[in-house]
């Protein structure tokens, strides 16, 4: 008796924290369906009296979220999957192939992990100058690759670390190269780590900021926060339109994340933990 | 055949260290260079100045209060996030309805681009419309209701609040995790024996968590550390230089002002620290790990 009373006074506690929580997020989508004129009128904490979805309309041209959407997309399409590869190739070499100097070598990645972006802004300004890719797509996957690399690396040789060496060996007996063991067994039996680090990649990619602040120009090559971050100036009096506008850049993640929270969470703790 | 074993995991290592160093490695390392110059950023040639830059970083007051920010960030969104996170996680591990639920609200502000959150708190900080106002206005405390984002004395406060919204989902899932591994044995033998709720968390939930405290500390230590993208977009550094940190003075100094080779000093001495506080955990995951 007492037991179920405990737990129902902790649920109402947390559910009425939870709403705390979650309200910048309601009263953002509140605002975003309401007129401009509805908003001012009544404030920003009423109920609306009028709906409308018109702001949408107005962010998405405005906002030229066409383009930034597009943008992150492709960045998405040819960076992830490529780093993901080249991490999971590095990850079975330092777990399973008895790489020379394998902790030297994870000792350097890790602590990749530790290093803030911005003391390699510079020097990777000046080499995308000079190789002439600044305001390109391109110029971005280079450092994106190489900032996601530590983080994957951490993840997936803890992972490849369990999976049985008797396996492993028996292919080689078979007369399959390290080559072929990685391809045909080592990536198959470790799907679970490699969905979990290619989303969580995915949103680290989807956010980034800095690089594409400074080595994007034109509106044609920004990507998504590049792009609110102009939105939100020129809207910063349209509460509703900016409100609008922040709802599309961030509704996909939301959705994604709803949905594949699942992967999220345990390549997370099995990241940061013991792995 | 050992040798051609060799051979074949350099190949596996190769593209991603080779990309490691080149984007990552090289650029930390030749910004350490840049450091001692009198780089302009644009300009073909500069001078090397020997530790210059660092000397004028001492008699800088922006740096001097970038670097009290940085530690107050540091302090504040680490305590706040982990304390909030491990209270969340004990809770949401006992008897709750709604647990999925309760754990997707919490950590959802994590996911989100940065720019976005600090978008979405710039527009609930709006001194006219934005909600935190209204509310206050709401309940009558009207001289609470001030310019949040606008003033010296509230600025660097009202973007922590930002920041502790969206880092308390972390610790929350790593407690979790911790949490399924102390068996529910201990709890009840501690209950036969009459320890209150109190003494059980101190006794057996806090050093079942030892491993977690660390890597949840450890881990949001270096974030703090990097904080950029959120000063940035909230308050550009402002009003005046009331919010700036190390990452953002660094940008301004070069961007704005032309100064990279005193830029990239600011970003060496914020880095320099920041690799030193983590070294153990990176020596920690490395050790864990080895053969």
């Amino acid at each position: 008796m007492t037991k179920t009373r405990g737990g129902l006074g902790t649920t109402v506690v947390m559910t009425l924290v939870a709403l705390l929580w979650i309200s910048p997020l309601v009263l953002l989508v509140i605002t975003a369906v309401r007129p401009l004129s509805d908003f001012i009128a009544n404030g920003p904490l009423s109920w609306p009296g009028t709906f409308t979805f018109d702001n949408f309309a107005d962010a998405w041209g405005i906002g030229n979220f066409a383009t930034t959407y597009r943008n992150s997309l492709i960045l998405l399409v040819l960076k992830v999957p490529l780093g993901v590869f080249i991490s999971a190739m590095l990850a079975f070499a330092l777990a399973k192939l008895r790489i020379r100097f394998g902790t030297a070598i994870m000792y350097t990645v890790f602590l990749g992990l530790t290093i803030p972006i911005y003391i390699t802004i510079v020097p990777v300004f000046v080499m995308a100058r000079s190789a002439g890719i600044t305001d390109s797509l391109i110029g971005l996957i280079g450092p994106y690759l190489a900032f996601g690399i530590p983080f994957e690396v951490l993840v997936l040789q803890s992972f490849f670390r369990q999976l049985p060496d008797e396996i492993l060996e028996a292919a080689r007996i078979d007369g399959a190269g390290a080559w072929r063991t990685f391809l045909t067994i080592a990536l198959p039996l470790s799907a679970p780590a490699l969905v979990t680090v290619f989303i969580l990649d995915a949103v680290a990619t989807w956010n980034e900021f800095l690089f594409a602040l400074i080595l994007l120009n034109s509106d044609a090559h920004k990507t998504i926060p590049v792009g609110l971050l102009n939105f939100q100036g020129q809207f910063s009096n349209n509460n509703t339109g900016l409100a609008a506008g922040i709802l599309i850049a961030v509704v996909p993640i939301l959705v994604a994340y709803t949905f594949l929270q699942r992967w999220i969470v345990g390549g997370l703790t099995a990241g940061a933990s013991k792995g | 055949m050992r040798r051609r074993e060799g051979l074949a995991a350099w190949v596996f290592a190769a593209p991603a260290l080779i990309v490691y160093f080149v984007f990552l490695v090289y650029p930390a390392l030749s910004s350490l260079w840049f450091s001692f110059t009198d780089w302009d950023g644009l300009s073909p040639g500069y001078n090397t100045v020997g530790l210059d830059n660092y000397k004028d970083m001492a008699s800088d007051p922006v740096v001097r209060q970038a670097a009290v920010n940085n530690l107050i960030w540091a302090v504040v969104t680490v305590v706040v996030p982990v304390v909030l996170g491990l209270v969340l996680a004990v809770v949401l591990n006992g008897k709750v309805r709604g647990k999925p639920v309760l754990r997707l609200i919490f950590y959802t502000p994590a996911v989100l681009p940065l720019v976005s959150v600090a978008s979405i708190w710039g527009w609930l900080y709006n001194p006219q419309y934005g909600a935190i106002n209204a509310a206050l206005r709401a309940v009558g405390l009207d001289s609470l209701a001030q310019p949040w984002l606008g003033q010296d004395s509230t600025a660097l406060g009202a973007t922590m609040v930002a920041a502790i919204w969206l880092r308390v989902g972390f610790p929350m899932l790593l407690y979790l995790a911790a949490l399924q591994g102390i068996s529910p044995d201990l709890y009840e033998a501690a209950t036969v024996d009459g320890a209150s709720r109190w003494q059980q968390f101190w006794h057996i939930t806090m050093p079942g968590l030892k491993p977690a405290h660390y890597v949840v500390i450890a881990l949001s230590v270096i974030d703090s550390f990097k904080v950029f993208d959120l000063i940035y977009a909230m308050t550009y550094g402002g009003p005046g230089t009331a919010t700036q940190v190390m990452g953002t003075w660094m940008y301004f100094n070069v961007f704005q002002y032309n100064q990279a080779g005193y830029g990239t000093a600011i970003a060496v001495v914020i880095t320099v620290v920041a690799v030193a506080v983590s070294i153990p955990y990176v020596r920690s995951q490395t050790k864990e790990h080895a053969i």
